[in-house]
């Protein structure tokens, strides 16, 4: 068990390097000289030798990932390009509450919508129920976001112009403004989790437990509800990490169709404005919030299940 | 007719087609039970269109090709030159086939060019996917050791970026300077290499792991043992056993690549205004939904016809390709 967690931290740490070296890496790689794109029409060869020292491009290469390395464990992300002066990590502080909030938002509901709607349509197996829930959650699975958008639109537009009750498209602040964007946000995902529950439950469904369970007697709620679900719920944790994968992909282009000032808002808007220092910032936290969930997960699978502790 | 371990007929165990081949030829006439004999391309042909699925993929993507190819042939409009009737989001029309946009250039024109993007990021990404990811995967597969792992710790490296987001962050860094340097060329460029960075170490890993068995088996012993170097045991006896692997995953892999092409140009970061891609083409007309809706739904079912299509051509080559799961 200790060895296991041992390799586990190692290879967090490993994942953690690299996220953040190949973000310095493209950061350093990239074209133009931020220091002449700071000073704009002020070019003064003296001053333009103070900021590049100020801002520690003068050291040589490694010196410079070391102290960005050093920087990022202490909360700072840099400067940002275009604000001058301003930290990256206050404009990151006013994106990660919002886009924390829809993600979780988001995963609550794909979990809450996608698990029982996979184990229901295992204990109905073949029937109708069944069959329609797989057409429904592969379709749902399989549809770009950017392609939902549209039709959920078009039908509150129909809603809107028939004086139904409808949805504000766009903005952020309101309740009401959550509701679309965590249903596209979710879509995909509920249906991801939904196919993998069912697929899950009906392989418990085939153990000799569960057919000794019921030749003891024991009535099928009993069956299903403590012996079947439970153990079903357990590679579901594994689901997890892909399906924040999945949300922080969706992030960038939901909040920007939808206008939410999150994190993805924040560093297209830093891709407009070429201010590389914002993007190699939401990247990393990013890439960061993925990488410590599935660390997570990861912890709790081992914690949940006996063998995965005996194995080791 | 006995078979030559390091012979012509060993390399293609793919399908071993040549051993029934043989004994057909030794014995003919007298095994009647025998099916009768294909080469390997008839064999997959045959198997491959009785799923149905798959065949229908296959006309719909070489339909879309076809269109690609030789639509601006025969559809003579220009895709961003602005209706001079100021005619905006129109329907379709005989004049616009499929209507105009909301500034009033014309859909099909956009639609094929579109869907040129599309296909070309698609074919470059996967050649690049093959081409280092499938021999890096081999050379770790085979070699192991230090050359294994230094292979799998870079291809780890570009793992821990979940999803598009080093795509993102590459193509938002580079795109701006490639674009002043070649033009669309150089986005193209650009947005190529964000998607197969992301997307190599997959097929490495694919191909790492399928490798790892493979050179355990008994015919690459056979062949070592007759004196075969390792180049000969990668090309002749290891590699046509990884064709299937690599043709099926990088086939599936394409409608991922035509997703996130859709969702970098989306973002700005692909193939910028007034050229077209689907993905501009499918936010540019959101907001303008309730005026017209076939300018969302015409890329969208293209975008859609891509994907259902690469979908089912992979599923049917990996039937047609699976000895396991050939039941003739």
């Amino acid at each position: 068990m200790a060895r296991l967690l041992l390799r586990r931290l190692a290879g967090l740490v490993f994942v953690l390097f690299s996220i953040t070296f190949i973000t310095f890496l493209v950061g350093h790689l990239a074209p133009g000289d931020p220091i002449r794109v700071l000073l704009g029409s002020r070019q003064d060869q003296s001053l333009y030798d103070r900021l590049r020292h100020l801002y520690g491009l003068d050291l040589p290469w490694p010196q410079q990932y070391l102290n960005y390395v050093s920087g990022l464990l202490h909360g700072n992300f840099g400067y940002s390009f275009r604000y001058e002066g301003r930290a990256v990590s206050d404009l990151l502080l006013s994106g990660v509450p919002v886009s924390l909030g829809l993600g979780l938002v988001a995963l609550l509901f794909s979990i809450g919508i996608g698990v029982p709607l996979g184990v229901i349509s295992a204990l109905r197996q073949n029937t109708w129920f069944d069959r329609g829930t797989l057409l429904a959650t592969l379709t749902l699975y399989s549809i770009p976001s950017f392609v939902l958008i549209p039709i959920l639109r078009a039908a509150n537009f129909f809603a809107y112009s028939h004086k139904w009750p409808s949805l504000p498209v766009a903005g952020w602040g309101d309740l009401t403004q959550w509701i679309l964007p965590v249903l596209v946000l979710s879509a995909a995902t509920v249906g991801y989790i939904a196919r993998l529950t069912r697929f899950s439950m009906l392989e418990v469904l085939q153990e000799d437990y569960i057919r000794t369970a019921f030749s003891i007697g024991l009535r099928a709620r009993t069956v299903y509800g403590v012996y079947a679900f439970r153990n079903a719920l357990l590679p579901l944790l594994t689901v997890i990490g892909p399906s924040v994968a999945f949300l922080v992909t969706g992030t960038f282009v939901i909040e920007n169709l939808f206008s939410i000032p999150g994190i993805g808002y924040l560093s297209v808007q830093a891709i407009g404005q070429r201010d590389y220092p914002v993007i190699q910032g939401t990247t990393v936290i990013l890439a960061v919030a993925v990488v410590l969930m599935n660390f997570v997960t990861d912890l709790a699978y081992m914690l949940a299940d006996p063998r995965v502790r005996i194995e080791s | 007719m006995a078979i030559h371990p390091l012979g012509k007929n060993q390399s293609k165990t793919v399908v071993p087609v040549s051993v029934r081949t043989a004994v057909n030829a030794d014995h003919a006439g007298t095994i009647a039970a025998l099916p009768e004999t294909r080469g390997f391309w008839p064999d997959l042909w045959r198997r491959y269109r009785q799923n149905r699925l798959a065949l229908f993929g296959l006309f719909v993507l070489l339909a879309l090709v076809i269109i690609a190819l030789i639509g601006p042939l025969l559809y003579n409009i220009d895709p961003t030159t602005i209706s001079p009737s100021y005619n905006l989001n129109a329907f379709p029309s005989a004049a616009n086939w499929l209507g105009t946009d909301n500034t009033g250039r014309d859909t099909l024109a956009r639609l094929i060019y579109g869907l040129r993007v599309s296909l070309l990021v698609a074919v470059f990404v996967e050649t690049i996917n093959i081409t280092v990811g499938a021999t890096l995967g081999l050379l770790a597969g085979y070699f192991g050791g230090m050359v294994d792992f230094v292979i799998s710790r870079l291809a780890d490296m570009l793992f821990a970026f979940p999803g598009l987001l080093l795509a993102i962050l590459v193509s938002a860094v580079f795109g701006k300077a490639a674009e002043d340097q070649f033009g669309s060329v150089g986005r193209l460029l650009i947005v190529t290499g964000a998607l197969s960075l992301v997307g190599w170490p997959l097929m490495a890993r694919y191909v790492r792991g399928q490798t790892l068995t493979l050179r355990e088996r008994d015919y690459v012993l056979a062949a070592r043992s007759l004196g075969a170097d390792s180049r000969r045991i990668l090309l002749r006896h290891i590699l046509p056993n990884l064709a299937g692997l690599i043709v099926v995953s990088s086939t599936l892999d394409i409608a991922n690549v035509v997703i996130a092409e859709a969702v970098l140009s989306l973002l700005g970061l692909g193939i910028q205004p007034p050229d077209s891609s689907l993905g501009i083409m499918i936010t540019q007309a959101t907001p303008f939904i309730s005026v017209n809706w076939t300018q969302v739904f015409f890329p969208s079912a293209v975008l859609t016809l891509i994907v259902l299509s690469v979908s089912f051509i992979g599923d049917g080559l990996r039937d047609a390709l699976d000895p396991q799961s050939r039941s003739h």
